[in-house]
């Protein structure tokens, strides 16, 4: 369909929903003195404390990780590793993302490359890599396909070394990765690290709103958790994992979407410490069209409930301790809760200024959490030392992005808990790498 | 019309298009994704299996002493 048919299409559809909404309202007798406007007013307040409070304590504690990071020194320790590569139907990409892999600056990494039966000229043009530099040896094997846990438990198998990084076969490594994520294992408690994920094409508006919800939503999140060495999500393009970790919880499991996600609760509840490190990062390639970000972010929501239902009883009880129990509760209210809210919220005060009860609330209402948007913004981009060029977009990033977004989860959460039958999802690469 | 009434009702419609773009970019998905064909079905229709083939590191003439590519 063509741009001005959308828009026009979506334009009448905003005025039919403008009407029946104030249609809705007047025939529910919305008005200041209801029941109903007092429930209105308690549920925003509400929203709007736990807002605040998220954004305070978020940044709080990122901050506290920041400091308390970036003042440590480098062990010397240089552990051998394996990195894993599990590939797909990736040739636009594999070539640079293997290149990369070999100008890391540490001194004693193998590669692994793990084809999982793709259907293009990957495992060829990988295949081609294969051999031995310097003290690197990047080995190619290929096998049936069976999903990326499947292929990513082939490279565990495969590996030789006390330690794997699990990456995608999409992301590119920054040179310092390996040196900044491995001083964290001079910690014995310490089972993994989660690295830095940014995007890569910041070429048109979704990919730059997702390069900021990167930075200010994931990270900052991520920074938090990492101060209390509870990250609950080891992102899929960087992992960094004791292997007999790996292995003593049994690997990836392949009955969820999020195998990242399961992953790193099984480690968790095994009784391990999970922390982050912003300066081991992965430059990754995100979808550029809205349909491809909703088939990613769909594929996240129900691979995190996949998980989360797998523990269902750790939800319940803090038998972990509390701050695993904390990470659990806090990825059920991110995936699942927060989203709800964030839709419902704004929906519900659309509907008090439609009542007519404050007309001009809407401007101050999006003002307020735009300032908070664009604060968060400037506190995680200077954080990460990224371009500032990305903060104005947080003026569209709640009532646009976000909401888009939570949208599809929402959708995706009701899927899931009516067991909707899905696929994995192949997201197509441009190659930007 | 003050301004502040002017910007809120601009929020306002903008926030109603976009809840309804994201329900409609979501039923958009949905539909595509059930047009397209599924990996059975497309290794019914005769694709080659792949077997289980592994490169062993220590064969020789699968490690090439090389510098390292620059890209």
């Amino acid at each position: 369909m063509d741009n001005w048919r959308v828009r026009v299409t979506l334009a009448a559809l905003a005025v039919v929903a403008f009407v029946l909404l104030k249609w809705v309202i007047d025939w529910t007798g919305f008005d200041v003195g209801s029941a109903l406007f007092q429930l209105a007013v308690a549920l925003l307040s509400t929203f709007l404390v736990v807002l605040v409070v998220r954004y305070v304590l978020l940044l709080w504690l990122g901050y506290l990780h920041h400091i308390e990071g970036h003042a440590g020194r480098d062990s010397g320790v240089a552990p051998h590793v394996t990195i894993i590569v599990p590939v797909f139907n990736e040739e636009a990409v594999i070539v640079p993302a293997l290149r990369a892999l070999l100008e890391l600056r540490y001194p004693w990494f193998d590669i692994v490359v793990v084809d999982d039966g793709s259907r293009d000229q990957t495992y060829a043009m990988a295949s081609a890599l294969a051999g031995r530099y310097g003290n690197t040896t990047l080995r190619v094997v290929t096998k049936r396909n069976g999903g990326k846990a499947s292929a990513l438990n082939t490279g565990v198998a495969l590996a030789r070394s006390p330690f794997v990084l699990c990456m995608d076969g999409d992301s590119r490594l920054s040179p310092d990765t390996l040196r900044f994520a491995m001083r964290h294992f001079s910690n014995p408690r310490v089972g993994a690290v989660a690295g830095n994920v940014k995007v890569v094409n910041r070429n048109n508006l979704w990919t730059r709103l997702q390069a900021l919800e990167y930075i200010e939503g994931l990270n900052m999140l991520r920074r938090a958790q990492g101060f209390v060495r509870a990250v609950n999500i080891v992102p899929g393009p960087i992992g960094v994992f004791r292997r007999d970790v790996l292995l003593r919880v049994g690997g990836y499991d392949t009955d969820t979407y999020a195998e990242d996600a399961d992953l790193t609760l099984k480690i968790l509840t095994d009784g391990w410490q999970i922390v982050y490190e912003d300066r081991a990062i992965a430059w990754t390639e995100a979808p550029e069209g809205l349909l491809d970000i909703i088939k990613q972010r769909y594929r996240w929501t129900r691979g995190i409930l996949q998980a989360l239902g797998k523990r269902r009883d750790w939800l319940t009880s803090p038998r972990g301790g509390i701050a695993v129990w904390i990470s659990l509760l806090s990825l059920f209210f991110e995936a699942i809760i927060w989203p709800a809210v964030n839709v419902l919220g704004n929906l519900l005060f659309a509907t008090v200024a439609l009542a007519g009860v404050v007309p001009s609330g809407v401007f101050y209402w999006w003002a307020l959490l735009t300032l908070l948007d664009v604060a968060a913004a400037l506190h995680s981009v200077a954080m990460e030392e990224e371009s500032l060029a990305l903060v104005p977009y947080a003026v569209i990033y709640r009532f646009f992005f976000i909401t888009t977004i939570d949208v599809a989860k929402l959708f995706a959460t009701v899927e899931q808990i009516f067991r909707v039958p899905m696929t994995w999802g192949k997201l197509e690469r441009a190659g930007r790498l | 019309m003050k301004l502040d009434a002017l910007l809120s009702t601009v929020i306002l419609v903008s926030f109603l298009v976009t809840i309804i773009m994201a329900i409609g970019s979501y039923a958009a998905y949905k539909l595509r994704e059930s047009r397209r064909p599924r990996a059975d079905d497309a290794m019914a229709e005769g694709d080659t299996p792949f077997f289980e083939r592994i490169v062993a590191d220590d064969a020789e003439d699968s490690v090439r002493h090389a510098d390292p590519p620059h890209g």
